[in-house]
């Protein structure tokens, strides 16, 4: 679907990344594996290290923390918000929903709408997206906020998927405006792809799960042909809503699955590398949801925080579900990203 | 691009067929795994503006059968 949304603007974000710092290197070599193979890997795909959350750490701790930096720096009470919106796949507990959760600990208004969006990679945009619709449709400020702690739920011994992912949480204010701004989305899902990226066990259809079945199970290939087949149109999508081409447009961000993956995609949507954040990863990690704004704060921040600058995003991934987006942003609130615990 | 060029294009995004022939059994590398076949599917896409799927590049038994995946073969 496409979706094209007036007086709404991004007002500011924030990212939390996990404290734990992973050495991929050191990890396989601990692990048993060829130090050639794990060189070949690093420089292939760009793995070098990621952060993953202490013990007992969640997403909802590392997006609470984001946003309550968020809302200090904006200098926004919690209680003028009109909803807040929580995207995740690793929640604290099937009930109730981290949103709920989240509203308690940062002191929303019982006015406030809170749930949450069951999405991964390409969640961010569809927060976005939420958003800026709640704004169009009576809401002034709403918080979003998107993380993962996929570190948790990955195979050790899985060396598909056990070197890419980081943890992260982070946290946008969308408010309306009376500028006569757009953003346009394009969204798109494959659900005939949904097993590539699964967790087999531990929701309602096998509740009991153990060892790895009850652990993220990746098809790298089938990903990385998804992302190359369903990205580029819609990237193209929405520059052409946005009347935009590659060279009028500031900056791409796209979700950073890895910087092979990142790198081949900008190139088949016709964008220079200079345009397109891709080496954030290898310092992160794959960080989920929160991969889009955590490239934002790292490559864009004194653009965003200085000027306005015009935006493309696109987040993809798990379901298969991908969301594109383009938009003007700035200036507005970049925090530093920060780690928690601190 | 002559079969030559094609060769040493491939040759030169795949690191596990750096010494390769046409004759090369793809099976017989000792790293002939799931990143070689994503660096494959990626030098169709880009040298060649050519979408293939891993699941085509598995069915490959040498070098010379990647190679036909081109329009043109060799």
């Amino acid at each position: 679907m496409q979706s094209s949304l007036t007086h709404v603007r991004l007002a500011g974000i924030a990212v939390t990344v996990g404290s734990v710092v992973r050495d991929f290197q050191a990890e396989g070599l601990a692990a048993g594996q060829d130090p050639a193979q794990l060189a070949r890997l690093a420089k292939a795909v760009g793995l070098r290290e990621r952060r993953v959350a202490a013990p007992g750490v969640t997403a909802l701790d590392l997006c609470a923390d984001a946003a309550a930096r968020l809302l200090d720096e904006a200098a926004v009470d919690a209680t003028s918000l009109d909803a807040i919106i929580f995207v995740t796949q690793t929640p604290d507990h099937p009930q109730p929903n981290n949103a709920s959760l989240l509203h308690a600990k940062l002191g929303l208004s019982k006015a406030a709408a809170a749930y949450d969006l069951s999405l991964g990679c390409s969640g961010w945009v569809y927060g976005l997206h939420q958003a800026a619709m709640l704004c169009g449709a009576g809401a002034a400020r709403v918080l979003v906020c998107a993380g993962d702690t996929l570190s948790r739920v990955i195979d050790p011994a899985d060396p598909a998927t056990a070197p890419l992912f980081g943890d992260a949480g982070s946290a946008m204010l969308v408010e309306k405006t009376g500028e006569a701004t757009s953003m346009h989305f394009v969204f798109g899902t494959d659900g005939t792809g949904a097993s590539a990226i699964i967790v087999p066990t531990g929701g309602s259809r096998q509740p009991e799960g153990a060892g790895p079945s009850a652990c993220l199970r990746m098809d790298g290939a089938a990903v990385y042909e998804f992302a190359l087949r369903e990205v580029p149109p819609a990237v193209a999508g929405v520059l052409k809503l946005a009347g935009w081409t590659p060279e009028a447009t500031d900056h791409l961000v796209l979700h950073q699955a890895n910087r092979f993956v990142v790198s081949s995609v900008a190139r088949k949507c016709g964008f220079p590398e200079d345009k397109v954040p891709m080496n954030l990863v290898e310092q992160f990690g794959n960080q989920s949801s929160a991969s889009i704004p955590a490239a934002m704060a790292h490559a864009c921040a004194d653009a965003l925080q200085g000027s306005r600058s015009r935006l493309v995003v696109c987040g993809f991934g798990v379901g298969f579900s991908w969301g594109a987006a383009a938009f003007e942003a700035g200036p507005m609130v970049v925090a530093p990203t920060l780690t928690f615990p601190r | 691009m002559s079969p030559e060029q094609q060769l040493a294009a491939l040759r030169a995004d795949v690191d596990v067929l750096a010494a390769a022939t046409p004759e090369t059994v793809l099976g017989s590398l000792p790293n002939w795994d799931s990143l070689a076949i994503l660096l494959v599917v990626s030098h169709f896409e880009h040298r060649h503006q050519q979408t293939i799927t891993g699941t085509q590049v598995r069915a490959c038994r040498t070098v010379a059968d990647l190679l036909a995946l081109l329009p043109h073969k060799p």
